[in-house]
């Protein structure tokens, strides 16, 4: 994706801000982290060709940890943010990073509306199926039985399914990754990124605080199912579908599918629309087209 | 094989001298970022003597790298690197859950065990892979140098069993190679 403004050899530091994270040692968003600079650094798309919007939470610290622009909003309402950043500069690549109480509860009502509406966006959950911020209460992904602050006898409710949320509304690109597996993950959001659409990655980032043991890291090492090892077709649909039916249950890492054939985003529907509305509107990399004499 | 699973793209069968030397160099600098990483976020958890473990890490790696980068440039000058930060994952660096707040120094020394026995098994099987004499050279020197960083926190462990206060036996650069010429 060379910009005018691309740097030959973007090396992950490029995206690296001076500001240290301060997450527990050993948590999961650090390998996240690294992957997504890994992942830019892939791209080489410059810094300020970037814009991070995050809700509330642990991962939502995101914003403050890359070089690029960066907007730490409320409390779920990333996915609103992100589609009038978008909207309002559609050159910029907008990547959107919460946790999944951010995404699935208080903002859970607007991940439809952003999977249908299909701008270019990429949305990164760090899904620690617990409230960890705020002391360990239960989440939307907290698995049914887990006890917590909030639930001491154990949680009575199913947990929300991520991946069957967003395929379910149509998301073009849906993938899981874990921080377990740098390399897959770093791969993952690049073509996440990459993905001309909105692209959802349910990152299974462990929280070492108040996380389950069978969440770890070293859980993830020893269970973690590739799809690529599986021979999954990532532009089968059905199958995407029937695997996120075990979300919960096995890990499964990859693309669990990918729209082959890509529809045109809202963004660029809403630049068409305007184009036939206003045929004498200049484009952008014609305004000054005005002030020349042709 | 193209690439062992932790050097994506790096085809060992075919790699030459200066881009052993690139892989090596490029696996110092992950390693020693790594490790200041690790001390940064155990400092801001109340982890003090940890952390400075770590960065007393980070500066043997850190060294192992300039050794490594001046044998480089005495053979191949200021030539570019053949092997990118996107090539390298976790050879040596420490993985990012091995850590704990307030974990204890011996807890770090196994942390940094660990990491040394990785890279050595990381070099082992390089120089298995490997057909370019030169390259296979370098790699095997590599294989004695992480064995001897091994030995390094093996003693450090052993002190630490009999004199948990005291000072580590001697400066850990020294345990880094200097740098010779090809």
């Amino acid at each position: 994706m060379d910009t005018a403004t691309t740097t030959a050899t973007a090396t992950p530091k490029d995206y690296s801000s001076p500001l240290k994270p301060i997450w527990c040692p050993g948590c999961g968003d650090y390998g996240v982290l690294q992957a997504l600079y890994r992942a830019l650094a892939a791209i080489g798309r410059p810094p300020h060709e970037i814009a991070f919007i995050s809700g509330i939470g642990c991962s939502s610290r995101i914003p403050g940890y890359t070089t690029a622009y960066g907007f730490n909003s409320v409390h779920g309402r990333a996915l609103p943010i992100a589609q009038g950043v978008k909207l309002a500069n559609p050159d910029l690549q907008v990547i959107v990073a919460g946790g999944d109480g951010d995404g699935f509860s208080i903002g859970g009502g607007h991940v439809a509306h952003a999977v249908r509406r299909n701008l270019d966006l990429t949305y990164l959950v760090m899904d620690n199926q617990v409230y960890g911020l705020t002391k360990g209460q239960l989440s939307p992904t907290s698995p049914k039985g887990l006890a917590t602050v909030t639930s001491p006898l154990g949680s009575l409710e199913e947990p929300i399914n991520p991946l069957l949320y967003t395929l379910a509304y149509g998301a073009g690109f849906v993938a899981q990754g874990t921080p377990a597996d740098l390399p897959g993950l770093t791969a993952l959001i690049e073509q996440a990124i990459r993905y001309p659409g909105f692209a959802f990655v349910n990152i299974q980032s462990p929280c070492v605080t108040f996380g389950q043991e069978e969440q770890q890291m070293r859980a993830h090492k020893a269970h973690m199912r590739p799809l690529a090892s599986l021979g999954h077709d990532p532009s089968d649909q059905l199958r995407a579908l029937d695997l996120a039916r075990s979300y919960g249950k096995e890990l499964h890492t990859g693309v669990l599918y990918r729209n082959p054939n890509p529809p045109p985003t809202y963004d660029a529907l809403v630049r068409e629309r305007q184009r036939a509305l206003a045929p004498e509107a200049k484009d952008r990399a014609r305004l000054l087209d005005v002030f020349l004499q042709k | 094989m193209n690439g062992l699973p932790c050097s994506p793209g790096v085809d060992f069968k075919k790699v030459s001298l200066m881009q052993a030397l690139d892989l090596a160099v490029t696996i110092e600098e992950e390693a020693r970022d790594r490790y200041l990483e690790l001390a940064d976020a155990l400092s801001i958890a109340h982890t003090p003597e940890a952390s400075e473990f770590f960065r007393k890490m980070a500066r043997m790696e850190e060294k192992h790298r300039v050794a490594l980068l001046t044998k480089r440039r005495a053979s191949f000058g200021d030539r570019p690197s053949t092997v990118g930060r996107l090539q390298i994952f976790d050879v040596e660096a420490p993985d990012y859950d091995t850590v704990r707040a307030f974990m204890t120094v011996r807890q770090a020394l196994d942390v940094a065990l660990q990491s040394e026995r990785k890279a050595h098994a990381f070099f082992k099987a390089a120089l298995a892979e490997t057909s370019d004499p030169e390259a296979r050279f370098l790699f095997a020197e590599l294989v004695a140098e992480e064995s001897d960083h091994e030995a390094y926190v093996q003693a450090e462990i052993a002190r630490q069993a009999t004199d948990p206060w005291g000072d580590p036996p001697g400066d850990p650069a020294a345990y880094s190679d200097e740098p010779v010429p090809q």
